[in-house]
């Protein structure tokens, strides 16, 4: 058998190869890591920005399922249950209103105990936690406070059935994985000591139980529900569970999620180069040894392997690192925003992903390497008598001879200098693109009118009448116009589900929706859709679609695509005039454009004390702001790679200059034109590398941003190129960054006594 | 022991076909130290790089202790050398990242030999040629006859039934070449098999016989008289007295 023999003498040449070039397969390794590091926590950043409720049903031991029964429940009944492993409560629970600036909310008072319980443990954000010595202190769910405005300290006034009000203090706000966030999941819950309940609603008829169960696994939900439902017989009121919490939680999560598939994908691509590059570089530097080594009795297979075996042992050692460190930072470093690991589909994709780019970017140059002819002749020197007459002629014309040798140089050797330039173009292109991705995001908080943002304000008028709300709304003095709106589900031929129709404005005088295609509505029965409502209804501009709104038919005619950040783009819109009136008015609320310059949060607040029922709209930069973070080490992940990428390149340019410095000492070139030649070689093709990759990157960021908006269906018009500013600077830091690279193994090159034969 | 029968070789150089060994037959017998001897361009490195199978033959047969060898697969011919087979050539034969003793015993390795026996081998071999302190040197810290001699003992290392060499004392001054050429006559006395390349007189005068190469043809084929030699004498005392 050829393979098995000779495996102690692959191993030994491996073992040999990789003492001496410790610092380069530690480099290797550590960029390797560095990408994994960076994957795994922007994919646990992402995964629990758009999806929190893991990390607090996690953290607080959340109960899978909460039964609302009449009286208490038999608990041992429920512990018994097959799957269940902890039992929360029961806790008694009673409606009750809360005071709002002259509205009444419905809330849900809810007992618990002065220790924090263990299963479903509400987790504390501000403020304190219930203190029997403080009864009248209630702790506010946060999501609920925040739009309410609460603040610990803040005057809880509530009012129990029977009329009575009781003037209770926010005591501290907490979250918690076991409740919805507010306004998806109502009423808004307040936690309380069991005396403040029973001051509220003393009558024990008028409150129920609710009881948590906590399973060993989430699949089990359904079986446990059935059975707790036949345990309790006709006790059960309703039950809820993890997964319609979960649902109120959830953002809209298609744009991250294209997004992270986006820097995924250039991670792994900065990988496969950091790697071919690495693998390629000592591959070409011991081309001679390989062929010694073939000399011997190698054969092409061995050294493939062997090659493989070594740099695909750095690359694997490289992710197992960055699959620690990852975890560790995530663990450790973020164990404020982060509370559960990545889950195991993005973590085995990662890995599964990187291993198998890896094993990929590490064959080919490992397969070069085993097609080596067995020969170890000396370098393919280039002609040296080119070399002179040309460096006469640059000496004659009084050239900077540095110049001409470098310039010629690149030209001559068009592996190396290809090597060279896409080494560094792809690095800087896919920088240039994560700067793009900086300034869309930029231009999201600049101009939200451009994504549908035109109002930062919206009013409901809540107890008030519609006239009354618009009446107080435009007396403030930062308020410029208010548009009557209507939101409403609308059903549509064929379609299983539900879409969502807004109504804002009139035909007339319509709301100033961001058109990136065909034209905003002027009519009666004309509307305009986001991207994601055209490709669900496979839709064009121009299309009539026929719905029922609230069971009256509308057939209306799309004229035009917004940018529609909501709803994953799935939303009509249309004037307010294209309803039937019973469903128009009174609008359901005002969208408040607000004065240039305005700050949207004390508008709001002044509102807000007028008894109006403030929203202050989202922007999706504010979602997407873990963006920046990724984009952040992404960079700086790119930089060092192109830069390693760079050094390899100005070795190998040095290793095959070897014999080349003798002639050019020998010619009478100072030790400092012999510098500037080599800087000159690599330093035109990798500044060439720099000037083309920030190009193509500033050409294609907008068009690849484009693509991630249509894809989520907020539709294309979203991508900005990097403003110039930010591209000049980066191609500035960029060169200046290369020259310097370059500049190293220059200035020790050309200081080295060159020998004058190759060994 | 080793036979080529109207060995051609032919490269393709932009198109155009460069004839670089043109129907070369010659016979080897076991224990024989075979010169070959032509100025450069002659065609002698593509000649025993096909005898070794480092160069693929455009056409004619290659046969090795009576098996053919020329229709071998790249694999093949690999197995074989790490077998049959010992190369030195002029320059680069050190595999630059392992010590002298490693690029020794890389060979028996590659055999299949236990790390033990390997290394045994070795601590012979460099004894022999009075390189034990240089073991753990890198190849580059070594002076060139070091380092030729080292890869003579990596050649031997698996005592192969035949030894090429190229221009093994090409780049080297007299005095080294002195020492290289002492081990090559003390391995042939002790039976080897060698086929060496030189365009230097003096080395040939070693031989047993005395190939010339021109154009890719062989135009003499003469033994050296045995009665040259003095009775007795080296070959190092030849290079000595005529040196
Ligand atoms: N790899 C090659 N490609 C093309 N021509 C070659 C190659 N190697 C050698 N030659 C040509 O073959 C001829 C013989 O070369 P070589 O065997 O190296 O001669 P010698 O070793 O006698 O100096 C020369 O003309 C040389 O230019
Ligand atoms: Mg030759």
């Amino acid at each position: 058998m050829i393979t098995g023999v000779g495996v102690r003498a692959e191993v030994r040449w491996v073992r040999a190869d990789l003492r001496a070039r410790r610092g380069q397969a530690l480099l290797t390794v550590i960029a390797v890591a560095g990408i994994v590091t960076a994957l795994i926590t922007a994919a646990t950043l992402l995964e629990d920005g758009t999806n929190p409720w893991r990390g607090l049903f996690e953290r607080g031991r959340g109960a899978h399922v909460w039964i609302h029964t009449k009286g208490a429940p038999n608990v041992p009944a429920l512990r018994a249950l097959g799957g269940v492993t902890d039992v929360a409560g029961p806790y008694r629970s009673a409606p009750a209103t809360l005071a709002d600036h002259g509205r009444k909310v419905p809330i849900a008072l809810q007992e618990t105990t002065a220790a924090l319980p263990s299963v479903a443990r509400p987790l504390l954000r501000e403020g304190r936690w219930l203190d029997v010595r403080h009864p009248d202190g209630v702790v506010v769910e946060q999501s609920f406070a925040k739009a309410l405005g609460l603040h610990p300290g803040s005057p809880f006034p509530v009012t129990g059935l029977n009329g009575a009000t009781h003037t209770l203090t926010v005591a501290g706000l907490a979250e918690s994985g076991d409740q919805g966030f507010y306004p998806e999941w109502t009423p808004g819950l307040a936690w309380t000591l069991s005396s403040t309940l029973t001051m509220v609603e003393p009558a024990p008829g008028r409150t129920e139980s609710v009881t948590g169960l906590r399973l060993a696994d989430a699949g089990y939900t359904d079986i446990v529900v059935q059975q707790a439902v036949i345990t309790l017989r006709n006790q059960v009121q309703r039950v809820s569970t993890w997964r319609e919490v979960r649902a109120s939680m959830e953002l809209d999560n298609r744009l991250l999620g294209l997004l992270l598939a986006l820097f995924g994908l250039a991670g792994l691509v900065a990988a496969a180069l950091a790697l071919a590059n690495a693998t390629g570089g000592r591959v070409l530097t011991q081309l001679r040894d390989i062929a010694t080594l073939k000399s011997l009795g190698f054969t092409r297979e061995q050294v493939t392997r062997m090659l493989v075996a070594e740099h695909g042992t750095l690359g694997l050692l490289g992710i197992a690192l960055g699959l620690v460190a990852g975890r560790v930072i995530t663990a450790y470093a973020l164990s404020d925003t982060v509370v559960v690991p990545l889950s195991s589909g993005p973590l085995v994709a990662i890995t599964a992903g990187t291993a198998l780019v890896v094993l990929v970017a590490v064959w080919l140059p490992a397969w070069r390497g085993g097609a080596t002819p067995p020969i170890p002749a000396a370098p393919a020197a280039p002609p040296h008598g080119r070399l002179s007459r040309l460096a006469r002629v640059a000496l004659l014309v009084r050239l900077p001879p540095a110049l001409v040798l470098g310039a010629r140089d690149a030209f001559t050797r068009p592996t190396s200098a290809i090597l060279t330039l896409t080494g560094v173009a792809i690095p800087m292109m896919m920088i240039t693109i994560g700067l793009g991705c900086w300034a869309t995001l930029d231009g999201f908080i600049r101009h939200p009118e451009q994504v549908g943002q035109a109002a930062a304000l919206s009013v409901r008028p809540g107890d008030l009448t519609a006239s009354e709300a618009l009446g107080r709304a435009m007396a403030d003095p930062d308020v410029v116009t208010a548009y009557p709106g209507v939101e409403l589900d609308a059903l549509v031929p064929w379609q299983t589900r539900t879409v969502r129709t807004r109504a804002l404005g009139l035909s007339s005088d319509p709301y100033p929706f961001p058109v990136a295609e065909g034209r905003m509505f002027r009519d009666r029965g004309e509307a305009v859709a986001g991207q994601g409502l055209l490709d669900l209804l496979g839709l064009r501009i121009g299309d009539r679609v026929r719905m029922t709104i609230g069971g009256t038919p509308l057939i209306v005619k799309i004229v035009g695509r917004v940018i529609e950040p909501e709803q994953d783009g799935e939303v009509l819109s249309f004037g307010v005039d294209s309803l039937a009136a019973k469903d128009a008015t009174p609008p359901q609320f005002y969208s408040l454009v607000l004065r240039p310059g305005a700050d949207a949060g004390e508008v709001r607040a002044r509102l807000q004390a007028q008894a109006l029922e403030v929203d202050q709209a989202v922007n999706p930069a504010d979602r997407l702001s873990v963006i920046r973070v990724i984009i952040v080490a992404l960079v700086v992940v790119l930089a060092l790679i192109g830069l390693a990428n760079l050094l390899t390149a100005s070795a190998l340019g040095l290793r095959d200059h070897l014999l080349d410095l003798a002639v050019l000492k020998a010619m009478g070139l100072t030790p400092r034109q012999v510098m500037a030649t080599l800087v000159t070689g690599t330093g035109l093709v990798a500044m060439a590398g720099v000037v083309l990759g920030g190009s193509a990157g500033a050409f294609l960021s907008k068009g690849l941003i484009d693509l991630e908006g249509r894809g989520s269906g907020v539709g294309a018009g979203i991508g900005r190129a990097p403003t110039p500013g930010m591209l000049a600077g980066a191609l500035l830091v960029a060169i200046g960054a290369t020259l310097l690279v370059a500049l190293i193994p220059a200035r020790r090159a050309a200081r080295a006594r060159v020998p004058v034969t190759a060994r | 022991m080793i036979r080529a029968i109207g060995l051609v070789k032919i490269y393709q150089t932009g198109g155009l076909p460069v004839p670089a060994v043109r129907g070369v037959d010659l016979v080897v017998e076991p224990g024989e130290f075979v010169a070959i001897m032509g100025p450069s361009g002659s065609g002698k490195s593509t000649f025993v790089h096909m005898l070794g199978g480092l160069e693929t033959r455009t056409s004619g047969e290659i046969w090795l202790d009576g098996k053919r060898a020329d229709t071998l697969s790249e694999s093949g011919w690999a197995v074989l050398r790490r077998q049959k087979v010992g190369f030195v050539f002029q320059f680069f034969n050190l595999v630059t990242n392992m010590t002298v003793a490693d690029n020794v015993e890389l060979p028996a390795l590659l055999g299949g030999a236990s790390p033990k026996h390997a290394r045994e081998r070795r601590e012979y071999l460099l004894a022999e040629l009075g390189l034990e302190e240089r073991a753990s040197a890198a190849p580059g810290q070594l002076s060139g006859g070091e380092q030729q001699r080292v890869a003579l003992a990596r050649a031997l290392a698996n005592q192969p039934r035949l030894l090429l060499a190229d221009e093994p004392t090409g780049n080297l001054d007299s005095r080294n070449t002195r020492d290289v050429l002492k081990l090559l006559g003390k391995v042939h006395r002790q039976g080897q098999t060698i086929v060496l390349v030189t365009h230097d007189a003096r080395v040939a005068s070693m031989a047993d016989r005395v190939v010339s190469l021109l154009d890719g043809q062989i135009v003499d084929d003469a033994p050296i008289a045995r009665i040259q030699r003095r009775p007795g004498g080296t070959a190092g005392d030849i290079v000595e007295l005529r040196g």
